[in-house]
């Protein structure tokens, strides 16, 4: 079964390929703006710098790569916040790595206009935390979800300057998260009360959204990315709230 | 299609922007139809949330009242009516109060809970309702220090600790937020192995970290110990609270135990974490505690903030003793006892435990005896 298991995992992976007209690979890092409202750890919605580095690889797959893309996305967020009444801090470090795949539709609406979309799975894991509380000191996350992303780029000139316009949409659907009860300690956890820690999130308690729209410059080999990111996770459960939105300028270069 | 759902004024408006900037005339333009989507997309994601209450003084009281009400988790044990605490608060406050005056009346409705847990945090001040300093102080470290340990005792992992004359162990722990560290216990305990008894003093040991208690009880049992019962809140309402959880201790593996005869001394100033140590070792069989009744504190206290930012601490999760009962008032000894305030060289609950250790020792010699 093991065996099967890696074949299958091996085939995968050589069938996604490498050739393809689609050919991103470059790091990113995004700076900007962050709100936390966490009411595990206080009922006050703190704002502040939203910092994040990140690796982006996409290309077109070989089973079939007039038709199908993949792309993976792996990074690390900080969110330095502070309250309105600026006597309090919070450290927001998340990780993710997110992969899709997608169908395009090449020159679909317009000449040079692709639109794509796919299935595709996220996991994102970290922990939040408040620089004064004594037995709610932090706030842990972590999610595993599947849902779509969609894809309009559109391939254009600026004087001379070769550039893929972009804007891209993850859309988690379905899948599972972690929370405490209301006023559940982690000591609780700790000592072994494990009842009603995962759930299952959906539209009914669970909303994320990541927005990408930037442009792609194409110098030689070297690609320069300039792009604004959006990202929004919110849930409720457990009488708990969760709502914590993001808006960065991102800037990346393919090496 | 998309106009249909769309207010007539409004969709004449966004044609006709549409119409100036683009040169188009239709939603459905490839490069409008996008940029639309993402003007409704920011507008979605960006609404940050928006809190609930006013920073002004009436916004901080509602906020102050309403954390608690959604909060604190003994409402009912304290039959504490919170709404007609609110009534009979609320009218003093107003907008025109400096902070001061805001901050004395918001402490004094948190003294209605008569919780040593609960306190309000301001840049000036902290309110408190420290009830153990009411009490018979029943402690004097300088009289033990002096007068038993001869200022000559060993310190390791904020234990100060040394071997009575009558050959019983005395180990001083001043607070559970000392971190006690294994090997330092290995040694404290290999140290005091030879001694027919041991004294642990907790007096006046404010509390601290839980984990620190498990480390400690840990090497006082042999099998697996029902240490208690532990609640939190799982909703808003006041008896929004989950089915007790009952959590033990394990005996320390691979470490030194003691599981000779062994006196607690307690005092009111015995709070918190320290309450719930005592309340554990009062379950065991070789264990008398001497002293006083702790200062309680059996909820584990959670914080919250206010819009100006002064934090709010409050008893949260219930922490109950192996019986299941509450001791948010306090562990009462198995052995009552209080100094003598006016005789300087004596502590007459350190005197009754090392007599207790005394009998428990010739009691053991004895039976030792009738065995043989």
């Amino acid at each position: 079964m093991k065996r099967l298991l890696t074949y299958l995992l091996a085939a995968f992976v050589v069938s996604l390929g490498t050739a393809g007209q689609e050919n991103v690979s470059l790091f990113t890092i995004d700076a900007g703006y962050a709100s936390i409202h966490d009411s595990y750890l206080t009922p006050i919605t703190y704002g502040g710098t939203d910092l994040a580095l990140g690796y982006e690889v996409m290309r077109n797959t070989r089973f079939a790569p007039d038709k199908w893309l993949w792309q993976l996305g792996v990074g690390a967020d900080y969110n330095y916040v502070e309250n309105d009444a600026r006597n309090n801090n919070l450290h927001k470090l998340m990780g993710d790595i997110t992969f899709d795949m997608q169908r395009q539709w090449r020159g679909a609406i317009a000449h040079r206009v692709n639109l794509s979309a796919g299935p595709m799975t996220q996991l994102r894991a970290g922990i939040i935390y408040d620089e004064v509380n004594s037995n709610n000191p932090v706030s842990v996350r972590a999610h595993w979800n599947v849902g779509a992303t969609g894809m309009a780029s559109m391939d254009t000139r600026l004087w001379r300057l070769s550039m893929t316009l972009r804007y891209q949409v993850h859309l988690p659907v379905i899948g599972v998260f972690f929370a405490p009860e209301y006023d559940e300690s982690y000591y609780e956890i700790y000592l072994g009360n494990h009842k009603n820690l995962a759930h299952l999130g959906w539209w009914g308690n669970r909303l994320d959204m990541t927005h990408y729209v930037g442009a792609d410059l194409h110098l030689g080999k070297t690609t320069l990315r300039v792009g604004y990111r959006a990202r929004l996770e919110h849930w409720t459960v457990n009488n708990l709230k969760v709502h914590d939105v993001s808006h960065s300028l991102v800037l990346g270069i393919s090496l | 299609m998309l106009s249909r759902y769309i207010p007539n004024g409004v969709h004449k408006s966004v044609k006709s922007a549409l119409k100036n900037v683009c040169g188009c005339h239709s939603f459905y333009c490839t490069y409008c139809l996008p940029f639309i989507s993402l003007c409704f997309v920011v507008l979605l994601v960006g609404c940050a949330e928006q809190d609930e209450f006013e920073s002004d003084q009436v916004g901080n009281f509602e906020a102050l009242w309403t954390i608690m009400d959604e909060h604190y988790s003994f409402f009912d044990y304290k039959q504490v009516d919170w709404n007609e605490v609110y009534q009979r608060y609320r009218p003093r406050v107003s907008n025109e109060m400096t902070d001061r005056e805001l901050f004395d009346i918001c402490g004094d409705m948190l003294k209605e809970l008569r919780d040593g847990h609960t306190n309000l945090i301001a840049s000036h001040d902290v309110s408190r309702y420290w009830v153990w300093e009411l009490w018979p102080v029943n402690y004097d470290e300088r009289l033990i220090n002096e007068h038993y340990l001869n200022f000559d005792y060993k310190m390791a992992s904020g234990i100060r600790y040394q071997i009575l004359p009558d050959n019983f162990g005395y180990m001083y722990y001043g607070s559970f937020s000392s971190e006690i560290g294994e090997g330092n216990l290995d040694l404290i305990l290999s140290y005091l192995s030879t001694a027919d008894g041991l004294i642990i003093d907790v007096r006046d040991n404010g509390g601290g970290y839980l984990t620190n208690v498990e480390k400690l009880v840990s090497r006082f049992i042999d099998t697996k110990t029902l240490a208690g019962y532990i609640r939190h809140k799982t909703g808003r309402g006041h008896n929004d609270l989950s089915e007790p959880y009952a959590y033990y201790f394990e005996p320390a593996r691979n470490h030194i135990h003691y599981l000779k005869p062994v006196v607690v001394l307690a005092n009111r100033g015995s709070f918190s974490a320290t309450n719930n140590f005592v309340s554990i070792m009062k379950s065991l069989d070789n264990v008398t505690i001497v002293g006083d009744t702790t200062g309680g504190g059996c909820g584990l206290p959670f914080t919250s903030e206010l819009p100006n930012g002064w934090r709010v601490r409050f008893s949260s999760c219930p922490i109950m003793d192996s019986q299941g009962r509450l001791t948010e008032f306090g562990v009462a000894p198995d052995v009552r006892v209080d100094m003598d305030k006016n005789d300087f060289t004596h502590d007459a609950i350190l005197d009754t435990a090392i007599g207790i250790l005394a009998r428990a020792t010739n009691l053991t010699t004895t039976n030792n005896h009738h065995n043989n």
